[in-house]
């Protein structure tokens, strides 16, 4: 299943400065629909120059999307923390 | 191996055995079990690691504005399943350019070597992997980098 939240977090630890940013990824991918279809003949032409199924390229596509949920990068430092996490 | 271990109950019972040796013989025999069945279950019965966790630890000291830095990387399986057969998309022409940028950088690695089949052989391999680093060559600030699948 593809990501549907994007989190991303930033902490400052001496002013406890904070911030949580939620991104709506499922309005992104609404919002994105449209165009992927527009630009459909165009990603089958680039295929077709270069010599890619099409097919297997969309499959491995959407597996790179549907992959990316559940990843989490974190860097903590005494200063800060920044938190990305793909829900 | 249960037929042995009623081999076993059964001279214990017929007295051809003390139930000090029955106890020793079934100790043997679970100890000689519990090899061949982590052995046998690593393929098949070993659940498949979801993740690949990437953890740095520094305790770099040098740097009085920032100090130690932690990175904690956590990437799906997946992801990177299928960022091995992206690499396989990628047109012919393109991979000499990509293998030539890399051998230029001072890394001979053939990109037509990535496959599916290795990526599985090597988070078969990568159970645990630490590494340190000395960064500019100063013991003291060491970088500990500490690659594992979970």
């Amino acid at each position: 299943m593809i990501p549907m939240v994007g989190v991303i977090s930033v902490r400052h630890w001496p002013r406890s400065r904070s911030f949580r940013l939620w991104i709506p990824l499922f309005l992104l991918w609404i919002l994105l629909l449209p165009l992927a279809i527009l630009a459909l003949p165009i990603f089958l032409v680039v295929c077709l120059i270069a010599r890619v199924n099409p097919l297997e390229a969309m499959a491995t596509f959407w597996a790179i999307l549907s992959g990316c949920r559940d990843t989490h990068i974190e860097i903590n430092n005494q200063d800060a923390l920044v938190l990305i996490r793909i829900l | 191996m249960n037929e042995h271990r009623r081999q076993i109950l059964e001279m214990l019972a017929t007295g051809k055995i003390t139930a000090d040796e029955a106890e020793r013989l079934i100790a043997a025999l679970e100890k000689s079990d519990s090899p061949l069945s982590s052995g046998g279950g690593t393929s098949s019965s070993a659940a498949k690691p979801k993740y690949l966790r990437v953890l740095v630890d520094s305790n770099d000291s040098g740097d009085p504005y920032h100090g130690p830095v932690k990175v904690n990387i956590r990437v799906p399986m997946q992801l990177l399943r299928a960022g091995v057969r992206l690499a396989g998309l990628i047109p012919a022409q393109a991979r000499e350019h990509v293998n030539e940028a890399l051998r230029e950088k001072g890394i001979p690695f053939d990109i037509n070597q990535i496959r599916p089949d290795n990526l599985e052989e090597l988070v078969d391999q990568l159970s645990d992997l630490t590494v340190d680093v000395d960064v500019n060559g100063n013991p003291s600030e060491k970088v500990k980098v500490r690659v594992f699948c979970e």
